[in-house]
């Protein structure tokens, strides 16, 4: 009778321990090397005379590809299977089996990729790293070397380059948003301060929060990019976080600390909200600011429309600053991109699916859907984004064009990029909330990532 | 014939076997061998012998995480006390005292994220607790409760009380309706006041019950995810003041996709939780024997 409880207490313990391991299966993917081989790029002259959007050449008959996108469905089902539709009419032959991953797409792609059922195009995202994480593993088709030149040349030469991998793009960009500052008014008004007074520089941002702090009790509603820190140090710092050869971290140069300070010196102030400076989830930031309890919030005009269905009272106080630039003096890309895995059986229909998706038609038809904006240079001819717009969701329409032509990704490749990240995290918050010093904090932390390049 | 009724009993064991052989046997086989090799989930594992253990042992955030989880057990004791209490006060027979029962049971039937997100909400800049106390002039400014790493797992451990004690004042329940009346009024006669009742009659006969809230609530205790997930927006806290074991686990196997390191974790975790419930048991038993 003992032995049989202590069996079933085994049991238990065994089946705590289950609960916390991963599903995944033990990998029977495909090795790196059995990349698929598309058809040599070859002019699409050919397609083209049949039909304009027809750009990729040698497109497998009888193709069945699987594609994922993120976040997606339900909002933009009718938008994404017409776009389908006339694919699979501009490419007779080639069907599409479409999926909308959520909050797990990551994990599902990671695990597929295990499994070794990886869809053949994604959406995956080049800010969160997405793309670089699996094209340094080879799982990514190059799309450098597989698409015609005159296909690449369509893009925005910094976003189809955003997140190259030894000198190469594995993905195509696709939509985007252009970030602006969201500033209730009211609580400006309340502070003394007018939509002039929004600082143009991101250095001007710890002074305004003081004086809105100071006139109105209001908390800024600002957000370290706790998945990316060093992106942040370079693009709103001017930092170089790692030395030209990509052997030496140097992220605690005297820009570095002189950045972190200014953050330290803020919370210091009490002039920021401490748990949405380090949240991982910007919706309770964006949430913050939606209940009109934040005096700005920096995002993407398409999130207007949510401000406006969940507080149609701050909506009417609603204005738009332009976005502050760092100390780099570029904007960060924030492009979501379709990427082909490696070893998919159909490259050139693969292919011919995210370029599809991204050429000037289907953007132009996506931004008419939501306030999103294109990858595709042409795409910004189309009258929908020449003509003056009448609400304030539609105002950086006109304005896209020129802001997207001056993203660029300035971010060197990262090695060991989760990690350092998970260092430089730590440092950052023992510096904010731990009064360690900023200088001694990220001296240790480059010395704890340099570490890891050994 | 014979052949056929000895096989009998096997083949009704068979689905049985078989879907803990795949659900349960087969992944603690994988974690066991995942967590000797360097392991990213996307690309095939590579062989890396005890690295990862060894690791484990230099890892200051992993005994951060280790010490979190134990100070989290501190919930079993008071989860015990609170839920007799509980367990004695709606056990009379009161008019709509079934109402109260299903009250106390709410938390137990709702989805611990949605607790989560409900206590998140209480405990905002903006939330509950700060208009309640700014309110009654207790506080002049709001404070900013989640992001104080001093109050962060104190919050987590309230709010697995919060929710835990209805369900386990309900097992309480169903022990106090098996002691017999007889034994109560034995105890009255002899001049026992109502507290002495309960604890000279009541707990010794909730025993039983108290060894399977203690096991079950511990390994809980120790398994603590998702109240910590929710309430720090999945960061684990500033300065990872609300990191516990199975947080940091899933931090590692999914946010840094360090799957080997994290199956060792996970290996370390099944030991810990195996020695504590021997322990557990053990301690009640010589107690009970010795009573």
């Amino acid at each position: 009778m003992r032995s049989t409880r202590w069996l079933g207490v085994a049991l238990v313990a065994m089946l705590a321990a289950g609960a916390c391991t991963s599903g995944a299966a033990p990998s029977a993917s495909a090795p790196a090397s059995a990349s698929a081989q598309p058809t040599p790029a070859a002019s699409p002259t050919e397609a083209a005379s049949m039909n304009p959007e027809a750009v990729i050449p040698n497109v497998e008959d009888g193709a069945e590809i699987t594609f994922w996108t993120f976040y997606l469905s339900p909002t933009f089902d009718d938008y994404i299977q017409a776009t389908i539709d006339r694919f699979e009419e501009t490419y007779p032959g080639v069907t599409v089996d479409w999926e909308d991953h959520q909050a797990t797409f990551l994990d599902d792609y990671r695990n597929a990729f295990a499994a070794g059922n990886a869809p053949d195009v994604a959406n995956l995202s080049n800010n969160e790293g997405w793309v670089r994480e699996f094209a340094e593993k080879d799982l990514l088709l190059s799309m450098t070397d597989s698409l015609p030149a005159d296909v690449i040349d369509d893009y925005f030469p910094d976003l189809f380059n955003d997140s190259l991998v030894d000198g190469k793009s594995y993905q195509v960009p696709w939509y985007q948003a252009v970030p602006v500052e969201l500033v209730n008014t009211e609580i400006f008004e309340a502070a003394g301060l007018s939509l002039d007074d929004f600082p143009d520089t991101w250095d001007g941002i710890p002074e305004l929060c003081q004086t809105i702090k100071d006139a109105t009790g209001k908390l800024c509603d600002i957000r370290l990019t706790v998945n990316d820190y060093l992106a942040q140090m370079v693009y709103e710092g001017g930092v170089d976080v790692i030395n030209d050869d990509g052997t030496e971290f140097t992220f605690d140069s005297a820009e570095a600390v002189d950045w972190l300070q200014a953050y330290v010196d803020m919370v210091a102030a009490g002039t920021v909200d401490r748990a949405q400076l380090v949240t991982a989830d910007d919706r309770t930031a964006l949430e913050l600011f939606t209940s009109g309890q934040a005096p700005f919030y920096n995002t993407g005009p398409q999130l207007i429309r949510e401000v406006k269905s969940s507080n149609p009272a701050l909506y009417e106080k609603l204005a738009i600053a332009p976005f502050p630039v760092g100390r780099s003096g570029v904007i960060q890309p924030t492009s979501m991109a379709i990427s082909v895995k490696a070893d998919t059986e159909f490259p050139n229909a693969s292919m011919a699916l995210a370029v599809f998706f991204t050429n000037p038609v289907s953007e132009v038809e996506f931004s008419k859907t939501v306030a999103v904006y294109p990858s595709a240079i042409a795409a910004f001819d189309d009258p929908f984004f020449t003509e003056t717009p009448e609400l304030i969701e539609d105002s950086a329409r006109p304005l896209a064009k020129d802001i997207i032509s001056k993203m660029k990704n300035i971010m060197p490749s990262i090695p060991e990029k989760a990690d350092v990240n998970a260092i430089v995290g730590r440092a950052i918050e023992s510096a904010l909330f731990n009064n360690v010093p900023a200088q001694q904090a990220l001296s240790d932390a480059v010395a704890e990532a340099n570490a890891l390049l050994e | 014939m014979t052949t056929t009724r000895s096989l009998t009993p096997y083949l009704f064991l068979v689905p049985a076997v078989l879907l803990i052989g795949v659900f349960v046997l087969y992944p603690i086989v994988s974690v066991v061998y995942y967590s000797f090799t360097d392991y990213d989930i996307s690309t095939p594992p590579v062989w890396v012998g005890l690295e990862n253990y060894q690791q484990l042992l230099g890892d200051d955030t992993f005994w951060l995480a280790l010490s979190h989880s134990i100070v989290y057990l501190l919930v079993t004791p008071i989860l015990i006390v609170l839920s007799i209490g509980l367990a004695i006060i709606v056990n009379r027979r009161l008019r709509g005292i079934h109402v109260f029962r299903a009250l106390y049971y709410i938390p137990a039937v709702s989805g611990s994220i949605a607790i989560g997100i409900s206590w998140r909400w209480l405990f905002d800049t903006n939330g509950l607790i700060n208009s309640f106390l700014i309110s009654l002039g207790i506080l002049d400014q709001p404070i900013q409760w989640l992001s104080e790493p001093a109050a962060v797992l104190p919050i987590a451990m309230l709010l697995t009380i919060w929710a835990g004690v209805g369900y386990y004042s309900v097992i309480f329940l169903a022990g106090l309706q098996n002691i017999s009346e007889d034994l109560y009024d034995a105890a009255r006669i002899d001049g026992c006041s109502d507290v002495q009742k309960h604890r000279h009659v009541s707990v010794p006969g909730l025993r039983p019950q108290i060894v399977f809230v203690a096991v079950i609530s511990s390994l809980a205790a120790l398994k603590v995810f998702d109240e910590i997930y929710v309430l720090t927006n999945k960061t684990g806290g500033i300065l990872d003041s609300g990191t516990t074991i199975v947080f940091y686990l899933w931090e590692q196997a999914f946010r840094l996709t360090h799957a080997g390191y994290a199956s060792a974790i996970a290996i370390v975790l099944l030991a810990i939780t195996l020695v504590f419930s021997v322990v557990n048991i053990r301690l009640l038993d010589r107690r009970a024997e010795a009573d």
